[in-house]
């Protein structure tokens, strides 16, 4: 079996680390590359890292950066932030990227997903996508990191971006996010029934056994932790340790 | 003992050049088929789809020089993912396509009503033969992959190691003389990725 994998996500404000609450409330919380060899060399499964002003700013993301990074590091390093066209992609993967994740710019550019995934192949296409939960239970797309609402619903979205050549969905829960207070399970686990390519949770991972719950209890694939490895006193060879220790295929590294 | 890494835009070289260096091998990018024969090994690496690639390494003129440089002259080649399916004699890639040839065989889709596909992730690559040298000294055998199509040797014989994805298994690497290709990403499988790396290059030269 496939392991699950643990991905460290970088925010990047800029050329340096960042990391809130909900999207909001930033603070600066160290080096991207001297971070990125820290969990490399304790056996992350890959990293992602995304620069969440690039969108709203017009811009891609410093392409030196993964120069940088690939430099130093051996694991997958997937790249995100301002990805609008194949040339931009083009640009990220020239600079040493093995995946591009794309966000906002699914929302308003038609064709950008088909677009990348027949240029470069579905395996190198992540597609991330933030939600809110309303009021009525169910779930509100938000793009420019979470500043701007989608009015489609969830299911329909998530089913056009597949159909598009989406080989990997990163959905994240804005309302946990950097709170440590655990995955939004009923979320995974109503989106992970019978999901054709692999699904990666984020938000809210806190401590152990959050990890363990997302596991267990919904079909992801994968999960991205942030604070707890930044702002916590976790890392990830006990994390792997543990989740080991309960059953959860991981891998020795 | 110099290693080229071919230069066709269509593969994260990068990352292969970087983990190359970490046991001081003299790498090279080769950005032209002239210079292929300044190379004493080749690096096949590939990002995207079949014909995309081979339409890139035709119109740069990689094509013949590469064929020639291994079939002829023997230059040992490691494959990596798009490039070991390159060697292959068709892929069905959205419509079917020629490889190179070298190895007997197809590369065909992943066919796993249940499976998620592409195929994203770490898992065991077993060798086909105890004590073969390019997966010597190494702890787990964990690698990374990432990909929807899969190759299908003719000959057992070329089948260097297998992979069993949930169930589905396929070729993870093949070999035949110095021609060696990996399904999966050695320059981003952290030790494992870098020590059979070393072990190919050792093994060629």
């Amino acid at each position: 079996m496939t392991s699950k994998r643990i991905i460290p996500q970088f925010l990047l404000s800029g050329t340096r680390l960042v990391k809130g609450t909900r999207f909001s409330g930033f603070i600066d919380v160290g080096d991207p590359v001297s971070q990125a060899m820290i969990y490399d060399a304790q056996g992350a499964d890959e990293v992602i890292m995304v620069d969440i002003n690039a969108s709203a700013e017009h811009r891609l993301i410093d392409t030196r950066l993964i120069g940088r990074l690939i430099e130093k590091c051996r694991l997958p390093i997937t790249i995100g932030g301002g990805i609008r066209s194949v040339e931009d992609a083009e640009r990220c993967f020239a600079a040493g990227a093995d995946k591009i994740v794309i966000n906002t710019h699914v929302a308003d550019t038609p064709g950008l997903v088909e677009d990348l995934s027949d240029e470069f192949g579905s395996q190198s296409v992540v597609v991330s996508i933030d939600v809110k939960k309303r009021g009525d239970g169910e779930y509100s797309i938000h793009v420019l990191s979470g500043k701007k609402p989608v009015s489609q619903p969830l299911d329909a979205y998530l089913g056009r971006v597949i159909g598009s050549g989406a080989g990997e969905i990163l959905i994240t829960s804005i309302d946990r996010e950097g709170t440590l207070t655990g995955f939004d399970l009923p979320l995974y686990r109503h989106l992970g029934k019978n999901l054709p390519v692999s699904l990666i949770g984020s938000g809210g991972a806190g401590c152990y056994d959050d990890i363990v719950a997302l596991f267990r209890e919904t079909s992801c694939d994968a999960c991205t932790i942030g604070k707890m490895l930044f702002l916590r006193d976790y890392d990830i060879v006990r994390i792997k340790s543990y989740l080991t220790e309960k059953g959860i295929t991981i891998r020795d590294a | 003992m110099k290693i080229g890494i071919i230069n066709y835009g269509r593969s994260n070289i990068g990352s292969v050049r970087s983990a190359l260096r970490f046991y001081n091998f003299d790498t090279c990018d080769i950005k032209e088929a002239s210079d292929l024969r300044t190379a004493d090994i080749l690096v096949l690496a590939g990002v995207g789809n079949f014909a995309a690639a081979h339409s890139k390494l035709t119109t740069l003129g990689f094509w013949d020089a590469l064929d020639r440089a291994v079939m002829a002259e023997n230059t040992p080649i490691l494959g990596i993912c798009l490039g070991m399916q390159m060697f292959f004699e068709k892929s069905f890639e959205n419509g079917e396509h020629s490889g190179f040839g070298w190895i007997a065989g197809e590369v065909k889709k992943i066919e796993a009503p249940l499976l998620k596909i592409p195929h994203i992730g770490w898992d065991a690559v077993v060798p086909s033969q105890q004590g073969d040298r390019l997966f010597s000294q190494i702890k787990f055998n964990y690698y990374y992959f990432m990909h929807s199509y899969h190759c299908i040797p003719k000959n057992p014989g070329d089948i260097a190691a297998t992979t069993d994805y949930s169930g589905f298994r396929f070729v993870s690497a093949v070999r035949k003389d110095t021609i060696v290709g990996v399904q999966f990403h050695p320059e981003k499988s952290q030790i494992d990725g870098l020590r059979l790396l070393k072990n190919f290059v050792e093994m060629v030269s």
